[in-house]
């Protein structure tokens, strides 16, 4: 029973990380339709500027990590104005491949300006490590999942409680007649760009916190995929809970089904997850289904 | 004064035409690659070490005098990558002066069998020490150009295994976590049969990827196994998964000894997981960067401050490595030049031939190459002292300590 326990509560702590993941990229889809392939990459230069706040300026965490999150969602805006901007009308689709594009630039530039070694990250927070008989949930974890969780929040209020919120739900309902009402749209893909970087960096900051920090750690943003296509593309819900399965489903299986001789079937799991979803729920288990004439 | 004119240029000609360096002049070349980047290099001091040891050797005449040309290439750590930059190296380079190659993937050695062994017949060095390929199932009769520059995995594997048992006293309960590549699954079937035959019991294997996020679910499932003793294995010491793997094994893993192979046994390790790496136990086939009373040591700390590396350096140990692969060349084209056959029948007989003590490298002891592997290994413990803030954040300060003399895998496993 404590096994299970510990397995399921490591899934869920990861879970709500990776969720955090999902919602970066669900922001971006429901705003534009586009998929964002440079969340990696994101992830990387985010936990970095949040590095040089927290580790070469010596500021304090409370200051360090807003300055560090502030400075992410500008990054995200600056690459918005930049690359996303000019293709505003033209379809999704090429949006989507300039993020694939956009991966390979940051991520030489990440190995330009900081090298391709590891750098120690070591945040000290207040112990909340739970641990009772033979369970226990580290403190980096546990504080994971709450960073997670009351990012997840602030989202919400920012979508569903201000006027900004309020106006980007309106283009993602349809861009044509945001616009007619006199939303700025273009302004707002911008909010959204930084909003969704600053989700990003935040999973960046606290994934780096379980080891070390280097260009590889970018590798978890393709843990983002099945999340928000299990959870739907256009659901800021079912990316929470899609991080959560994902989590889940891979905390049970490298638990219960790799000890049978499956060794590495963790990692392909949520994939296989996602096939079984998508069967059965092409748009996600939470995303709006569509109709389309053809 | 034209004749005059003629004269002089004619003595020159001949002196030029029969001056012994033109006569004797035969262009050397070598291909060097590392992982300078990707999923376990991620360092450039590979690359360093060797270039420093080639411009080195160089200035100080080359082979007899003869310079060598040496050519470093960037594996990424992708068999792939190494295949085809020793492809474009063979097409383009001459057979009689591309006389050694190296390369540092297990995953590239198999594809390259037939084109190293057969086609091209070239000496090629290896920082893969794949119990596959150099132990008793391959070796030289299998592979008569394939060298490596160190003890099998395996053999790694079994010297630990053999200090399990004295410091368990028969009694320790072993798991082994490692990579899902070549190199990671490599050691297993003699780790297994080893431990067997020394009544040692393996309660776990685990697969953790260079992807993982969560080390979790593969700490767990060895605590549910009660191991006391934990091997991870084909990994890099550098990179974020091993923080992420000892950060969460300190946590879970009480009274657990982790135990490492050669690429986990570094300074690396300390400075990103801190005292999570504290007593970790690890079988290298080099001294540490801090053992200044070893002679190779030493020599990579005077050449990185010779030639102004000391501040770009991480890694006093990948430095080392590449200035090893350096030095290794250079003997084996001198001694096939001193027999009189700078050829690559010539490089591959003066390494058959070789007994070398790698300038002191390990304390003394030369080996024999016979077997095609650098058959020394030695253990070390880690000691964390205490982790200081430096340029602002958080490292490990510590050391490996020997806690073994050099091992003669050849002589002493048998």
């Amino acid at each position: 029973m404590a096994d299970l326990i510990q397995t399921l509560g490591a899934g869920i702590l990861i879970g709500c990380v990776y969720g955090i993941l999902g919602l970066g990229i669900v922001i971006i889809f429901k705003a534009s339709e586009a998929f964002n392939f440079a969340i990696g990459e994101f992830l990387v230069v985010g936990s970095f500027l949040f590095y040089i706040f927290f580790f070469d300026f010596h500021l304090p965490l409370m200051v360090a990590l807003p300055l560090g999150l502030i400075a992410a969602g500008g990054m995200g805006a600056l690459i918005e104005r930049l690359s996303i901007k000019p293709l505003l009308g033209r379809s999704a689709l090429s949006m989507t491949i300039i993020t694939l594009g956009l991966a390979s630039v940051l991520r030489a530039s990440v190995q330009f300006i900081f090298g391709a070694h590891s750098y120690s990250f070591f945040i000290e927070l207040p112990d909340f490590t739970l641990e009772f008989g033979n369970v226990l949930f580290p403190s980096e974890r546990v504080w994971a999942a709450l960073l997670s969780l009351l990012t997840f929040l602030a989202l919400l209020f920012f979508l569903f409680r201000t006027r900004w919120g309020v106006a980007i739900r309106a283009i993602s309902e349809s861009q044509a007649k945001a616009l007619a009402f006199g939303i700025d749209a273009r302004f707002l893909m911008l909010l959204v760009w930084a909003a969704s970087s600053m989700c990003i960096a935040v999973a960046g900051i606290m994934i780096s916190n379980f080891g070390a920090l280097s260009y590889l750690t970018g590798i978890v943003g393709l843990r983002a995929i099945p999340v928000v296509l299990i959870g739907g593309m256009d659901s800021i819900g079912g990316a929470l809970i899609g991080g959560l399965i994902v989590g889940l489903c891979e905390a049970l299986i490298g638990s219960y089904v790799e000890p049978l001789g499956l060794v590495g079937f963790k990692d392909v799991a949520p994939y296989i997850l996602l096939l079984i979803v998508l069967f059965i729920r092409p748009y996600g288990l939470w995303g709006t289904v569509r109709i389309e004439r053809i | 004064m034209f004749k005059k004119f003629f004269l002089c240029v004619l003595i020159l000609f001949l002196i030029w035409l029969f001056h012994p360096s033109s006569i004797c002049a035969k262009t050397i070349k070598v291909l060097a690659q590392f992982p300078m980047s990707g999923p376990v290099g991620s360092l450039p001091e590979f690359g360093w070490g060797f270039i420093d040891g080639m411009n080195y050797i160089n200035g100080k005449g080359g082979v007899n005098g003869k310079p060598i040309t040496y050519f470093v290439e960037d594996m990424r750590y992708s068999p792939t990558v190494e295949v085809a930059n020793f492809t474009r190296y063979a097409a383009a380079e001459k057979k009689d002066e591309l006389l050694i190659a190296s390369g540092y993937i297990t995953g590239a050695l198999k594809p390259l069998i037939e084109k190293v062994n057969k086609e091209e017949r070239i000496p090629w060095l290896d920082g893969s020490y794949s119990t596959e390929i150099f132990g008793p199932e391959g070796g030289p009769t299998k592979y008569p150009y394939y060298y490596s520059l160190g003890a099998t995995y395996g053999d790694q594997m079994r010297v630990l295994l053999n200090w399990i048992k004295d410091d368990s006293k028969g009694k320790g309960k072993v798991a082994i976590v490692y990579s899902p590549t070549e190199w990671g699954r490599d050691p297993l079937e003699m780790t297994r049969a080893h431990a067997k035959k020394i009544g040692l019991q393996i309660v776990a294997e685990e697969e953790y990827a260079f992807t993982a996020t969560d080390a979790t679910p593969q700490i767990t499932n060895v605590r549910k196994a009660k191991a006391n003793y934990v091997f991870y294995h084909g990994y890099s010491g550098a990179a974020p998964y091993t923080a992420i793997f000892m950060k969460t094994a300190k946590q879970y893993l009480k009274n657990v000894t982790i135990l490492g192979t050669h690429y986990t046994t570094g300074h690396y390790p300390i400075l990103i997981a801190g005292k999570a790496v504290d007593g970790m136990v690890g079988a290298c086939c080099r001294p540490q960067v801090d053992e200044m009373d070893n002679p190779m040591v030493k020599m990579a700390h005077d050449f990185a401050a010779k030639y102004n590396r000391k501040d770009g350096i991480k890694d006093m140990f990948l430095y080392m490595e590449g200035l090893t692969y350096a030095l290794i060349f250079h003997e084996a084209l001198t001694r096939a030049d001193n027999a009189g056959e700078l050829t690559r029948a010539g490089v591959k007989k003066a390494l058959d031939n070789m007994v070398w003590d790698y300038h002191g490298l390990f304390g003394g002891r030369a080996f024999s190459y016979k077997s095609h592997t650098i058959p020394m290994v030695r253990i070390y413990k880690c000691h964390v002292e205490k982790e200081v803030e430096k340029g602002g954040r958080k490292i490990g300060v510590g050391t490996w300590k020997p806690v073994s003399p050099w091992i003669n895998t050849e002589l002493e496993l048998k």
